[in-house]
């Protein structure tokens, strides 16, 4: 009677709720088709292509250095192939299959491998192959000139292009109803701000990202922009033009919120995506870019681990 | 999803994306139209982005092709010869008075003495000629009017 087994504790974990890398990936994927397809749609066949062949080639480049490293092939994960679709949504519609293939093998290789794989990456990979494409051929990533030969049924110059340069006189074209549905050029997959927004609602509801990190991050290019427009209207544009334009949307739910890249903790979290949007807007209206999405996340990625220092204190420490 | 399962879905996605990319670039490469939308002039003053369908069309500014592309001159061989302005205004190799597009028409000893203008003065007296006729600025010293980008 006294030996009776009444109750059996094993150890923990006791139930895998079926959630992995791979669902996680293949379903950011998902949120971003929308305004991926948008781009496809409106941009054409050189988007398909553009879009196609970085994904394939973001998982072919995993698949060597997974060779030459000689470490478990990780491509199963879904991770290269997100990449390979964020990276190509940044992208304008007529970039150069060599471009796409440097690109991405900066993402996958330089961005991720080389910190040991998925979860060891500092920086956001899509965003490192970004940026260093950006600086080193800057022209093929300024929209006005890269889809000079598009002729769509909406104002072709580049929205923060024109505000940049010519003020809240050279924006009078864009409405925000038609910066929503994607009238304006840009990025592939970047400009569908409704497209983006719902795909964000998605990963949110099902706790792919945090919902701390994009809000702070549009608060703080909201509050940032704001600030600006009320200093001088006729110079600086206003908050939702800056939040509807460029990369903010696709940064905001996609880019700001990759996982090893930023904080864990709540507070971390506001201060991370709130730096990250108002040093966007500052890089817009007063540094050099035209756009401030890609260094100002991949600044806030930098200060990422300081951020974190800052942590509930634990459990019974008494000093 | 098993692990195996998760690979052949990768290795089916290089495949397929491999193929529709490789079909897309070859077969559909982004094409230049015959004519102009927009033309971005490169300059060390700065990009001009300069809109050809609106100087050209009814409902933008209505423009002829002859008021700008004035060489030939005469409008039957325009319709044939219609050359974009860097053809004539370029640059020119150490060692030579005139641009090679001369010599689809004329012979070399015709052109012996003939000079064209550099590209930054025929652009620049063009420009600036039609838009200050219907007060379209640049106000002087305003390089900024038009290098903006």
């Amino acid at each position: 009677m006294l030996n009776q087994k009444k109750l059996i504790v094993s150890h923990a974990p006791f139930w895998h709720d079926g959630s992995s890398i791979t669902v996680r990936s293949y379903h950011t994927m998902l949120a971003a088709l929308p305004a991926a397809l948008f781009g496809i749609f409106t941009y054409g066949m050189p988007a398909l292509g553009v879009v196609s062949l970085s994904i394939s080639f973001a998982i072919i480049w995993e698949l060597l250095i997974n060779k030459v490293t000689q470490r478990t092939v990780s491509i199963g994960d879904g991770n290269a192939a997100l990449i390979g679709l964020l990276f190509a949504m940044l992208l304008p519609a007529t970039s150069p299959w060599w471009m796409v293939a440097t690109g991405t093998f900066v993402a996958v290789v330089i961005g991720k491998h080389i910190y040991g794989g998925i979860g060891g990456n500092p920086f956001n990979p899509v965003l490192i192959g970004v940026a260093i494409l950006m600086v080193a051929w800057k022209d093929y990533f300024d929209f006005n000139e890269a889809l000079v030969n598009y002729d769509l049924r909406f104002a072709m110059v580049y929205p923060l292009a024109a505000a940049k340069h010519l003020g809240t006189s050279g924006i009078e074209a864009f409405s925000t109803a038609g910066l929503l549905l994607g009238q304006h050029s840009g990025g592939i997959g970047a400009t569908f701000g409704l497209g983006l927004i719902l795909g964000g609602i998605y990963l949110i509801i099902r706790g792919f990202i945090r919902w701390e990190i994009s809000v702070s991050f549009l608060a703080g290019v909201f509050v940032t922009a704001l600030l600006f427009h009320m200093s001088d209207p006729s110079l600086y544009a206003g908050p939702v033009f800056h939040l509807l334009t460029g990369y903010t949307l696709i940064g905001a739910f996609f880019l700001a919120t990759e996982d090893s890249s930023s904080p864990v903790n709540f507070i971390p979290m506001l201060i991370y995506g709130a730096g990250a949007g108002v040093m966007t807007v500052l890089i817009r209206n007063i540094g050099t870019y035209v756009d401030g999405v890609v260094f100002a996340i991949l600044l806030m990625n930098l200060i990422n681990p300081i951020c974190d220092k800052i942590r509930p204190k634990a459990l019974g420490k008494v000093v | 999803m098993t692990p195996k399962r998760e690979l052949q879905i990768a290795y089916s996605l290089i495949i397929v994306f491999l193929f529709v990319g490789f079909i897309s670039y070859a077969a559909f490469p982004a094409k230049t139209p015959d004519e102009p939308i927009r033309l971005m002039y490169k300059t060390v003053a700065g990009k001009v982005l300069f809109d050809h369908k609106i100087h050209l069309s009814d409902s933008g500014y209505g423009l002829a092709c002859q008021d700008c592309h004035h060489h030939p001159e005469e409008p039957e061989e325009l319709e044939e010869a219609l050359v974009a302005c860097g053809e004539c205004h370029k640059v020119l190799e150490e060692g030579k008075t005139f641009p090679d597009s001369c010599l689809d028409c004329h012979e070399a000893e015709d052109l012996e003495d003939s000079e064209v203008m550099k590209k930054s003065d025929a652009f620049h007296s063009q420009c600036e000629s039609c838009h200050q006729e219907v007060d379209a600025g640049p106000e002087e010293e305003r390089c900024s009017w038009c290098h903006v980008m």
